[in-house]
């Protein structure tokens, strides 16, 4: 029976947290603002942007703001193409009646805020679209960067005879990983690779790679990769900037991998999982920043 | 706890079934597995390890089971093989090159004393593909008139569109449930 009471009162204080969360989107929040706007004299954006720090802490407060404004000129502005942010940022404040006199930093600010949030959207569409490019072996260009990749770190081995098989749903955006790694971080990949042929921890260091590809890519597509874009790329993040990421991911899992001492490959999914909490715990703080910094030891 | 409440929770608890699903890799045993739960299969990687799905089907508690097909995971296989009620054997119709290898596989797999009583479903699958073997093409390469030991049934199906997967699954759970749940 007592589980029954505490179902319905979860129940209940779950439907009041709708009803306050109903009635403060769209009622409360609207007398919020306006009683702030006229005791600071600032609209919303504006007390976002002087009053957070550049970065996460600013931009995915602006991002809820637009989204959820009731202007069709600031709504629109989330999905703003990356040479038209000047002329947004203009609309935005005049829509708002923003004086740039009085508040000279904020177009600045604004626009920065404008990059970063549609070039995330932009990220994600570019990603995808590498992603649904397959790997082709008859395809000179692609098998040419394979072996290029070969030369840089060593050969490492795949499944079976063809490599498309393994790079599957990831397709060129997991070759396209592997290779960025090796050629902008060569000893640190080399490092990682020489662990995967290690005769109890060693792994496929291309499939992992591959799953680690999978997992930046579902982090990016649920969103939980802003705060990070946010705080480490002043304006509009690009592939560049994804890559990066998996160079994070790749060089952090081996060392995760290596610290755990797992009893086999086969124990690599109930690894993986641990570190993708990992990861979206780090993604939970606001200062969050997943960049590789290069050990001067190497 | 009534009596009837006991009854209840044995019976649930005898409606449970094992099931593992082998077959080399790329044969798309981690599709069929979304697939069959209703997840998207558009971005999956290979599988390194396994995984493990709980899920229920008609009143059944399956325990689903989908272990890695590359070569150097095979030797592994051995470690899931204890009380699997139905082994599902995954085929990549379109693998022509691999078949040989893939019927070994199987073969050697039959001979485990630990898999004799498990009822053998073959899915031949990707049968979406233009070059894609028929269900028959393979029911003969992969000799399974041949096997005698074992309950079995070859069904062609798509991981991809879900074509044909509920009828082998449904196949499956008849025959595993009239081998244990007489009773019922």
């Amino acid at each position: 029976m007592r589980t029954v009471t505490t179902w319905k009162f979860a129940l209940s204080s779950k439907m009041l947290g709708y009803i306050w969360q109903y009635l403060f989107s769209s009622f409360l929040r609207f007398w919020f603002k306006w009683f702030l706007r006229h005791v600071t004299g600032k609209c919303e954006l504006q007390r976002i942007c002087s009053g957070y720090k550049q970065g996460a802490p600013r931009t995915s407060r602006a991002e809820y703001s637009l989204e959820s404004s009731k202007s069709t000129v600031l709504r629109a502005a989330v999905s703003v193409e990356e040479d038209q942010v000047e002329e947004c940022a203009m609309a935005i404040m005049k829509e708002k009646k923003v004086i740039s006199q009085k508040d000279p930093e904020f177009k600045m600010s604004l626009q920065v805020c404008l990059w970063q949030i549609s070039g995330y959207k932009r990220l994600y569409a570019s990603v995808e679209d590498l992603r649904k490019q397959s790997f082709d072996c008859e395809n000179n260009s692609h098998e040419n960067m394979l072996l290029r990749n070969y030369q840089a770190v060593g050969r490492y081995r795949f499944q079976g005879d063809d490599p498309k098989t393994d790079f599957r749903g990831m397709g060129m955006l997991g070759l396209t990983n592997l290779i960025f790694f090796s050629e902008k971080y060569t000893e640190m990949a080399r490092q990682v690779l020489s662990h995967s042929v290690h005769p109890k921890l060693g792994y496929s260091y291309a499939i992992v790679g591959i799953n680690l590809t999978e997992m930046a890519y579902s982090l990016l597509r649920s969103g939980a990769l802003k705060p990070h874009f946010y705080n480490t790329v002043s304006q509009s993040p690009k592939l560049e900037h994804f890559h990066q990421l998996y160079c994070y991911f790749a060089y952090e899992f081996d060392k995760f991998w290596i610290e755990e001492k797992p009893e086999s490959i086969m124990e690599f999914n109930r690894y993986r999982e641990k570190f993708h909490e990992k990861m979206k715990a780090l993604l939970q703080e606001p200062d969050v920043s997943l960049c590789l910094t290069v050990d001067s030891k190497l | 706890m009534g009596l009837l409440t006991i009854l209840k929770k044995m019976k649930h608890k005898e409606r449970e079934m094992r099931l593992l699903m082998l077959g080399l890799d790329n044969a798309g045993k981690t599709t069929i597995l979304k697939k069959f739960n209703g997840e998207d299969v558009s971005t999956i990687s290979p599988t390194l390890g396994f995984n493990i799905k709980t899920l229920e089907h008609r009143g059944f508690k399956l325990n689903i089971w989908d272990v890695g097909g590359q070569k150097s995971l095979r030797s592994y296989w051995r470690n899931y093989f204890e009380s699997t009620d139905g082994l599902v054997w995954v085929v990549d119709s379109a693998d022509r090159l691999r078949l040989e290898d893939c019927r070994q596989e199987l073969s050697a797999l039959l001979l485990e004393e630990r898999l004799a009583g498990a009822t053998l479903l073959v899915f031949a699958n990707k049968q979406d593909l233009p070059g894609a073997l028929s269900k028959d093409a393979i029911r003969e390469a992969m000799a399974l008139d041949s096997i005698k030991t074992h309950h079995w049934c070859i069904i062609g199906c798509s991981a991809v569109t879900g074509e044909n997967l509920l009828p082998g699954v449904d196949w499956l759970l008849d025959d595993i449930a009239a081998r244990i749940f007489t009773a019922d």
